[in-house]
């Protein structure tokens, strides 16, 4: 029993309350999973491939089985990573798989502004770049099975991630109506519109198929049913109708700013918006209303959409946002500020949340996506100097969870 | 190499350690006050009220306290508390659309019936601290409102802006304000710019909070270090780190 550390035994404590039927199934797991989102540091045992050249603006992890990553870049490249380590060795390089390079001849002209994975398989993907289009591409060939042309720059596209009902593939570009393209039929008749400038991100519910909120440069942030004929739901009030507390240009408003990020929780309830007046606001999806949760200075100098993630299955959850040349990680309900995470030569574009690994990806200007992990449990003092004395070879390659620290020297 | 700052959390009993709650060496020889009111209360003696000669009532800005507290969330909740039942006023400086003035209500009040002495505003001012204070949280209000929530007439209304007690927001629009505060605002502004250059010219743009409230300060800072600096960090003007040898201030540049 001395050699455990005080988390292993309480670990124990979870297991068997679990095991006897105790405690709930699922807070042992919610415990664990918040304790390894408390421990994230950057890996040194783990490397993405570098193949991009200049700053990677987005990254998406399929959701399917959460083992391929895409990532597109502001040099027009797209990238296909395998996460999986199947070297055996703890040192290891997510290698790319395929690339959509500057040779490929489908390959978008500008800067890929935002990719995504077909949420029901890898067969295909959406990407929409500065070049004024969005393809479709099938991932086997790599080549766009569809291209949509639109007018301005495209900021931001998004697929539902549950649609069963429909194919719509939500669009956020320079002008400041949001097209809706359909997948199946290739069409985009249907087109939403209430904002006053460019719309710079647009995100589906995780909850309900048809809700789709929409953020854009004239401060508003709206939510709207895409059955409905007429206008948006609603739109964010940042002052929850009191009119008293700002300016009357101010009512209204999501932010005092330009609102380029969009996240909803994953289980669809609360939205979090980020804007360029440095606040992050939390608000209840239902109501619209803003729970008033202080975050903070959260600096954005972003000019286009940010992509910020949030954690799924933990107690509490937390919310990744890139804030300059770090990730910043915030408790989501309080508002504190859980810790900075530091590694970035440069600015952080966009972070990714693997919510099955506890895993946090982030990309940036310097080119490299780097992965946040969970510290492992670290092995005890005696047992360190146990292996010592035992001459076994410096650095062990077994998870100390796997060492055997019960059975006796006797027996 | 082990991480010396593991953030382990409540649920296996162990203390989570936050950022910036550690203390080192030196550091806070405040403990960390339990309540939002005796913070406030600390607050207010850091306000200087003879520069004022005693008109204005101690007012505090509401970004100061979350450079005490760490729960941002929290201040604002008890803070609006405070106001519901009626102890706590709050304002909109104009500076700055975040910056949120704090006063006693019972400070406020007598303040105010006190610059009133001998003026033909006085009634009007009382009627106005009778009646519209204690039912309305508003920190601004609107003509509608004031003509047939409240009953006051045009002229009275007038008297109010005259008094000070109301300031125009825009047409058929009005704060409420703190009579005589313009020369606060002046000052303070101008402290917080001379302060925060303060930080900003020491060598790396940081300095350490104490040897900062040791400094002698130029006669564009008419309020106590303190209450700037209390400012700066509750407004995340200057970034707060704990160190071994105190609290370093950094300068933020955005």
């Amino acid at each position: 029993m001395s050699h455990c550390s005080i988390s292993s035994l309480q670990m124990l404590g979870f297991l068997t309350a679990r095991q006897s039927g105790l405690d709930d199934p699922l807070r042992m797991r919610r415990a664990e999973s918040t304790r390894r989102v408390l421990s994230l540091t950057l890996d040194p045992d783990r490397d993405v491939d570098r193949i991009h050249g200049n700053g990677i603006n987005t990254i998406d992890i399929e959701a399917v089985e959460g083992r391929y990553m895409l990532s597109g870049g502001a040099d027009g490249v797209i990238v296909i990573y395998d996460l999986e380590n199947y070297s055996g060795k703890l040192q290891y390089t997510c290698k790319a798989v395929c690339t959509v390079g500057r040779s490929s001849r489908h390959v978008h002209k500008f800067s890929v502004e935002t990719v995504q994975w077909y949420p029901f398989d890898t067969g295909m993907f959406v990407s929409s770049s500065f070049d004024k289009t969005m393809k479709v591409w099938d991932t086997e060939t790599l080549k766009p099975a569809e291209v949509f042309q639109f007018e301005g720059n495209v900021y931001s596209h998004h697929l539902s991630p549950i649609a069963r009902k429909h194919s719509l593939v939500a669009v956020g570009t320079n002008n400041p109506k949001i097209q809706l393209c359909d997948l199946k039929s290739g069409s985009r008749i249907h087109v939403l519109q209430g904002h006053r400038a460019e719309v710079l991100s647009v995100r589906w519910s995780p909850r309900y198929e048809h809700i789709l909120a929409t953020a854009s440069a004239d401060s508003k942030v709206n939510v709207w049913d895409v059955r409905r004929a007429s206008g948006s739901l609603f739109t964010l009030d940042q002052h929850n109708g009191e009119k008293s507390k700002a300016s009357a240009e101010a009512v209204n408003t999501a932010h005092n700013g330009r609102v380029n990020g969009l996240c909803f929780t994953s289980d669809g309830l609360y939205l979090l918006t980020t804007g360029t007046d440095d606040r992050m606001r939390l608000w209840n999806s239902a109501s619209g209303e803003n729970t008033l949760v202080n975050y903070g200075k959260v600096c954005n100098e972003s000019r286009k959409k940010l992509q910020f993630a949030v954690s799924r299955g933990c107690s509490p959850d937390f919310v990744f946002v890139p804030c300059g040349s770090s990730v910043a990680v915030y408790a989501l309900h309080t508002g504190e500020l859980v810790t900075m995470l530091r590694g970035h030569y440069n600015n952080v574009d966009c972070c990714e949340f693997h919510q099955d690994h506890q895993e946090l990806y982030s990309g940036g200007k310097d080119s490299n996506i780097l992965a946040w992990v969970p510290v492992l449990r670290t092995a005890d003092v005696e047992d360190e100097s146990n292996n010592d004395n035992k001459g076994a070879a410096g650095l062990s390659a077994v998870n100390p969870a796997f060492q055997d620290a019960w059975s006796s020297d006797e027996d | 190499m082990n991480r010396k700052r593991a953030l382990i959390s409540d649920t296996f009993n162990l203390k989570k350690r936050r950022k910036g709650s550690e203390k080192f060496g030196a550091g806070n020889d405040k403990d960390e006050p339990k309540d939002i009111k005796s913070t406030l209360e600390y607050l207010m003696t850091l306000f200087p009220r003879k520069l004022f000669n005693d008109t204005l009532p101690q007012v505090v800005l509401k970004h100061q306290l979350y450079s005490i507290h760490n729960d941002k969330t929290l201040v604002d909740k008890e803070v609006n508390k405070l106001r519901e039942c009626g102890e706590l006023l709050m304002f909109q400086l104009g500076f700055d659309s975040e910056a949120f003035g704090l006063v006693f209500t019972s400070d406020y009040k007598t303040k105010v019936l006190a610059g009133e002495e001998g003026k033909g505003t006085r009634t009007t001012v009382e009627k106005f601290l009778e009646k519209v204070l204690p039912s309305c949280t508003d920190l601004s209000f609107s003509k509608d409102k004031m003509l047939k929530v409240f009953l006051f007439t045009d002229s009275e209304i007038t008297q109010l802006v005259k008094s000070g007690v109301l300031t125009v927001r825009e047409a058929g629009s009005w704060w409420l304000s703190i009579p005589n505060s313009g020369k606060f605002t002046k000052y303070f502004i101008q402290g917080r710019k001379a302060v925060l250059g303060m930080v900003r010219k020491s060598k790396y743009g940081e300095v350490l909070q104490a040897d900062l409230e040791e400094r002698r300060t130029t006669s564009q800072v008419k309020f106590p270090l303190r209450y700037h600096v209390h400012d700066i960090v509750g407004a995340e003007l200057v970034e707060s780190i704990p160190t071994t040898s105190g609290t370093l201030l950094r300068f933020v540049d955005s």
